[in-house]
């Protein structure tokens, strides 16, 4: 057991200090700022908590609400499976696993405004590499929504997929292969392996894809304004880029009031999978 | 057979696009210097090479990327030493307090870092931006760093102190050499999410001080010469690839939820 010592805060001080000025003190004002309305930094007026009544009120929101919750559902339902297939296949492939993970952590590095522009050079009609032939398919990103979808969801599998197969194979690869031995032996199918050896021993490491991954999808802005600005029509009007208009538009008493929903929203997935991971770690020990 | 079916397949899908980036930046894109369009050759990486703003662009990127991972190491592994060896007062708040900061989204925060950081004279800094990054990356450094130190026998630590090593010298003689790959991974993932963010590196340089990413996105214009774009985004790949391949052998070690 890990002795107790209080002294140990004095170690955490720098971190401590550096996350209040960078973290804690602009959250607090964002919050503040919720409350009032902006029209200069030295014109502020309190208004309550109007702004979040009309948010809370506009269809608008509820519908871009419904958007960001689809595509982060997509975005799991695909990327996570998808992951830890992908870190199966290549745990079969001895030392040429090492290959495989470079490969795919290769996305991760690529700056992220480039990544909406590899995409829609690739699905150019005339220059891409696929896109003459999604053109005869009758893709079309611009005009039909469901296109649009797929190509986001696509793009952003490409990106992040490399996180779920290292962080999946880091679990993966942490099994001692007696249990493996063992699963033989008793001739155990490979969905029982999967389903009582290697599910139950990568649930902390799927633990932190399934929430980076949420909370990076439902808060998509940089691909997914680049592809189509959230179009067409208003099908692709995530959370994000409605905060991105306000903050374009200078209306800052919303903007703020619209980031702390966002924030609160986001600290109730938080604490749901922060519960979940202790009653968890709870049954196992 | 399947099983090498579906390797080319994720070899295909992921390179895919990168190799579409690879011939565009060979090949000239606009009619200049009296080179026709659709000639392949250097051209492309000439010119970014020969832009003054281009080269700062990517000295600024390197400096803050730089920054920001010394800075979370060296603050994050006494913090990540303190929570794998002791409890204490607020130990699981902390852990719940750094996860929180981890996943807020930066657009959130945009509007008070900016006024925050033009009142302390951080806007139009590569400081400015290594600063701020450590909001999502400092977290990562800690369960990372955190995860490598508890794998470490606790008798190193004892054996380390019996033998009157001062705390000092036994986190540089002993502690840091026996977790050097986890440095490398922790460094790994604070390269990785800090060089391509592009929110707050947007909204900190105004005027100046422009990382590769804003310079990408200034090349984009009436004319875009978008074969120099990709020979741009080809050389900003080159640091990444480094760190993969630096840390390749370590990488599967990951890290987990810590709260």
């Amino acid at each position: 057991m890990r002795p107790y010592d209080n002294r140990a805060w004095l170690l955490l001080l720098p971190a401590f200090a550096l996350l209040g000025v960078v973290g804690a003190v602009p959250l607090l004002a964002v919050i503040n700022y919720g409350f009032h309305d902006i029209f200069t930094l030295s014109d502020v007026h309190w208004v309550g908590v109007e702004w979040f009544q009309t948010i809370l009120q506009s269809e608008r929101f509820l519908a871009s609400l419904g958007r960001s919750l689809l595509f982060s559902a997509l975005v799991l339902a695909v990327q996570v499976p998808l992951g830890i297939a992908v870190a199966r296949l290549l745990l079969t492939c001895g030392r040429g696993a090492v290959w495989g993970l470079m490969l795919c952590a290769l996305p991760l590095v690529v700056p992220w405004n480039m990544i909406p522009m590899l995409w829609l050079g690739l699905v150019n009609p005339q220059t891409g590499l696929l896109g003459p032939g999604l053109a005869g398919l009758g893709f079309d990103y611009k005009f039909t929504a469901l296109h649009t979808w797929a190509l986001l969801l696509v793009m952003d599998t490409w990106h992040w997929l490399g996180l779920v197969v290292v962080l999946a194979y880091a679990g993966l690869s942490a099994i001692p292969p007696a249990y493996r031995q063992a699963a033989a032996i008793d001739g155990a199918s490979r969905w029982a392996v999967f389903r009582h050896i290697e599910l139950p021993r990568i649930t902390g490491a799927l633990a932190i894809v399934f929430l980076l991954r949420f909370v990076d999808s439902f808060m998509i802005y940089t691909e997914a304004f680049a592809i189509n600005a959230g179009g067409p029509g208003d099908a692709t009007r995530f959370l994000s880029i409605e905060l991105g208009e306000e903050i374009k538009g200078f209306s800052y008493g919303q903007a703020a009031a619209r980031a702390t929903l966002y924030f609160l929203i986001i600290l109730c997935v938080v604490w749901a999978f922060v519960i979940a991971t202790r009653r968890r770690e709870g049954e196992g020990a | 057979m399947i099983r090498a079916l579906a390797l080319i397949a994720l070899a295909g899908f992921i390179l895919l696009p990168l190799t579409q980036a690879l011939i565009l930046s060979f090949t000239a894109t606009l009619p200049k210097d009296g080179v026709a369009e659709g000639t392949m050759g250097l051209m492309n990486y000439a010119n970014v090479l020969g832009s003054p703003e281009l080269r700062a662009s990517m000295v600024n990127s390197a400096v803050y990327v730089l920054v920001n991972v010394v800075l979370c190491i060296s603050i994050g592994l006494p913090a990540a030493y303190a929570l794998a060896r002791h409890r204490f007062l607020g130990d699981r708040h902390f852990l719940l307090a750094i996860l929180v900061f981890r996943v807020t989204p930066p657009v959130v925060l945009s509007l008070p870092i900016f006024i925050l950081f033009s009142a302390l004279g951080l806007v139009n800094s590569p400081l400015g931006i290594a600063l701020v990054h450590c909001l999502f990356n400092l977290p990562v450094a800690i369960w990372i760093l955190e995860s490598f130190i508890r794998a470490v026998p606790r008798e190193l630590d004892e054996t380390a102190f019996l033998d009157g090593h001062s705390g000092a010298s036994f986190f540089f003689r002993h502690l840091i050499p026996a977790i050097a790959p986890g440095i490398g991974v922790a460094a790994f993932f604070c390269f990785i999410f800090s060089w391509v963010e592009v929110v707050f590196a947007r909204i900190l340089t105004v005027t100046a001080g422009k990382p590769i990413t804003m310079a990408i996105n200034a090349m984009f214009g009436f004319q875009t010469d978008i074969g120099m774009v990709m020979a741009m985004t080809c050389l900003s790949l080159l640091p990444g690839l480094g760190m993969i391949w630096l840390v390749r052998n370590h990488l599967a070690r990951g890290f987990t939820l810590r709260a």
